[in-house]
């Protein structure tokens, strides 16, 4: 189950995260974010590139270059 | 008897510390709405029934691995401070990702309080959270509590005294489960071979950051005799695997906790990520931001000529007051040096302030974090992370603390660059210069020739920035990656403090270096005995006159020369000192009518007067912090180096490319 990069998600689709592919430092730092394997993400802006994204209650801005490397699976698929 | 403990106030970034921090000491601290506030820990004292308690206010971190010289002074403080009782400040409305950060704090095994912050917002949302059933899950004592109205201050105290004599604590580490434990136990069986290690930190805790690739920890191995033992058994497993398998443990806790004790702890889409679709958007986020900067520098100037007004009629009857003062020596030290230096500068403050409040509203909103993110874009393809506007931002109220802000950058290369470019953002001090000339020379459009400085300013910095990144500092900066804190409105009261805060600053510096140094020229100008004051014939003329053949191919007269060394002090002083110069002391308002009249001054010597003072040398302050946050006096005097050089060549070419353009003779 790997899916589809958290880059092309479209504004306002509820993803969940499958998968990280980052490095460690990055990944710790994800992590330490609340950005992790099955944590469920919502898209809220994402129109410029870089996106907006909410986790566990917070609002992350997020180059679209990590928001590659964060692999995500749409609800219910 | 009477008890000393010292306790940490730890957390995630911009979730209260510095206002519970305020609550609990009564001790004003800066705060704003935007991750990286605090880049210092500061502390304070309160004395809680009969214990005396320390408090320290530390960096937000969001764990205990350190990425950005914020984040190390907190984690230092935290493992190597030994404080008797840490405080995590959790934002109750983000519980998740605050409790990350409990489940490793708490394998630490120093006694640790929560402090249910913020509590009001999350209960205003809906959210129910039990307070006991939390404290019983986490095994940690928690608190409810209101930073902001100063809620649930003693209760904390008290939980905070109770568990300071709870020692030796136990660890309440979570199980990392069948594949991680049985590693996690050969690596403690390895560290206990070094006795000294494993009495300053806990050996779980070690072998938990050593699975998790932590650096710091890995330098406390490397030179411990447990070294090899270590290694071997590391060398054995994939590390990252291992990372993953804990990251994923925890949340598993929290995620068993957390339905638990919270009800409806869900977001939704809030007014928050309303305004947000708009205010980021791609078309209209970069607008939205230029006419939002462009407001705030027409109310300064519009809203501030009231004030302005008021200050020069009571300066005016001072002068008048002064005039009659014998002997004359005094009358014109007063008059000259003090009305005429010092006055000069006191009139700028309503236009200080009123830039230094909307600002303060711009970050007690949460709109600065936002900004950062509409020019991550336009910041990364010079080089630089999106992060490192924030601080371009801030040095428009002054450099000092903006430079100080640039500590959450992680990457060292993008901090340096951020610290080297800032001193081109026009600061509160340089205000007052272009309030005057531009004020005086372009009478019908004062307002928009500032906003042109300040956009040169961005534009100079943002060069300079490309310009490092192709040649000294080469390197891609780091991604982007950085919370958007929810809106707040921000009321009158703490804007207005925030303010104060900075801008009392200025009076402060009006009633000192630059009183002094309005003296000094005084004096120069005066002396020697017998000499008409301020003119070529005193001293102040024969420096300025000794110098100014190097500005002479700008247009700058001796009377200017002399302001800008001075204006190196504190930047202020140039239109503290063209005032003592043009001795105008007696007659307020007669500065603007001696430049007008002066015959080597036209709008294009002014343009590029105004041009150099944006550009020139960092002011003593800036300079000390800079050599304070780089650590290189190198790099401080390239600082120097290469501003006065970008000054003399943006004034040279506007003083020339006008006298081509429109004719006029420069002398």
């Amino acid at each position: 189950m790997t899916g589809l990069p958290l880059a092309f998600v479209p504004a306002g689709r509820k993803v969940t995260v499958s998968e990280v592919r980052a490095g460690p430092g990055m990944f710790r730092r994800l992590s330490s974010m609340g950005l992790h394997p099955s944590s469920l993400v919502e898209v809220v802006c994402a129109d410029r590139g870089s996106l907006i994204v909410a986790v566990a209650g917070c609002r992350y801005a997020l180059s679209r270059g990590m928001a590659m490397k964060v692999m995500v699976q749409e609800e219910g698929a | 008897m009477s008890k000393k403990i010292t306790i940490a106030l730890a957390g995630n970034p911009n979730v209260g510390k510095s206002t519970l921090f305020t609550a609990i000491t009564g001790k004003r601290q800066h705060t704003g709405n935007w991750p990286g506030v605090t880049v210092e820990k500061k502390s304070g004292s309160v004395r809680h029934h009969d214990t005396d308690i320390e408090v320290v206010d530390l960096p937000g971190t969001y764990s205990l691995t350190a990425y950005s010289q914020d984040e190390v002074i907190a984690r230092d403080f935290i493992i190597d401070g030994k404080p008797d009782v840490v405080v995590q400040v959790v934002d109750a409305t983000s519980l998740e990702r605050n409790l990350y950060l409990t489940t490793q704090l708490s394998e630490l095994g120093v006694p640790l309080v929560i402090a249910l912050n913020m509590a009001d917002m999350a209960e205003q949302r809906g959210d129910v959270i039990d307070l006991q059933k939390m404290s019983k899950y986490l095994e940690i004592p928690v608190v409810r509590t209101v930073g902001s109205k100063g809620e649930g201050i003693g209760g904390l105290l008290d939980a905070v005294v109770r568990e300071s004599g709870t020692s030796p604590h136990h660890e309440h580490s979570i199980g990392y489960g069948d594949r991680v434990e049985p590693v996690i136990a050969d690596l403690i069986e390895a560290l206990r071979q070094d006795p000294a290690l494993t009495s300053r930190y806990p050996p779980r805790w070690l072998a938990v950051r050593l699975l998790e690739g932590d650096e710091d920890a890995e330098k406390k191995i490397k030179v411990s005799r447990a070294r090899d033992a270590i290694y071997s058994i590391l060398s054995g497993i994939d590390a990252g695997e291992y990372e993953a398998l804990m990251a994923d443990r925890r949340y598993e806790v929290i995620a068993a906790v957390l339905p638990q004790v919270c009800t409806t702890c869900v977001g939704e889409m809030t007014a928050s990520d309303l305004i947000d679709r708009v205010v980021t958007s791609r078309y209209l986020g970069i607008p939205i931001f230029l006419v939002l900067m462009w407001g705030a520098f027409e109310l300064t100037f519009t809203v501030a000529s009231p004030f302005m007004a008021m200050i020069e009629a009571v300066q005016e009857y001072l002068a008048g007051v002064a005039a009659g003062i014998q002997p004359g020596w005094l009358a014109t030290l007063i008059g000259d040096g003090l009305i005429g230096g010092v006055g000069s500068v006191l009139i700028f403050l309503p236009n200080i302030f009123i830039l230094l409040f909307l600002l303060a509203i711009l970050e007690d909103s949460g709109y600065l974090a936002r900004a950062a993110f509409v020019m991550d874009r336009l910041m990364y393809s010079i080089g630089l992370p999106g992060r490192s506007f924030i601080p371009m931002i801030v040095g428009f109220g002054c450099n000092v603390p903006a430079i100080m802000a640039t500590r959450t950058i992680e990457d060292t290369s993008d901090r340096l660059i951020t610290i080297l470019i800032n001193p081109f953002i026009s600061c509160g001090a340089r205000l007052p210069v272009f309030v005057l000339f531009a004020g005086l020379f372009f009478p019908e459009n004062p307002g928009t020739v500032i906003f042109g400085l300040y956009v040169l300013g961005i534009v100079v910095a943002i060069a300079s920035a490309k310009l490092f990144r192709a040649t000294i500092l080469p390197g891609k900066p780091a991604p982007f990656l950085m919370e958007m804190p929810p809106y707040r409105l921000p009321t009158a009261m703490t804007s207005v403090r925030h303010m104060w805060d900075r801008g009392s600053m200025y009076i402060r510096k009006a009633g000192g270096i630059i009183l002094i140094g309005a003296l000094v020229i005084w004096a120069l100008a005066a002396s020697p005995a017998g000499v008409e004051y301020g003119s070529a014939a005193s001293y102040a003329g024969m420096i300025g006159q000794a110098v100014q053949p190097l500005f002479a191919p700008l247009g700058f007269n001796w009377e200017m020369t002399v302001s800008l060394i001075f204006g190196f002090v504190a930047k202020e002083i140039v239109i503290a000192s063209l005032g003592t110069l043009y001795g105008v002391g007696e007659d307020a308002g007669a500065l603007e009518g001696a430049l007008l009249a002066d015959p080597a001054l036209g709008s294009i010597t002014a343009l590029a007067f105004m041009v150099f003072v944006l550009l020139y040398l960092p002011c003593i302050a800036t300079m000390a912090v800079i050599r304070k946050e780089t650590g290189s006096w190198k790099w401080t005097a390239f600082s120097i180096v290469f501003g006065t050089a970008v000054a003399y060549l943006a004034a040279f070419i506007i003083a020339r490319g006008g006298a081509l353009l429109f004719g006029g003779v420069i002398p």
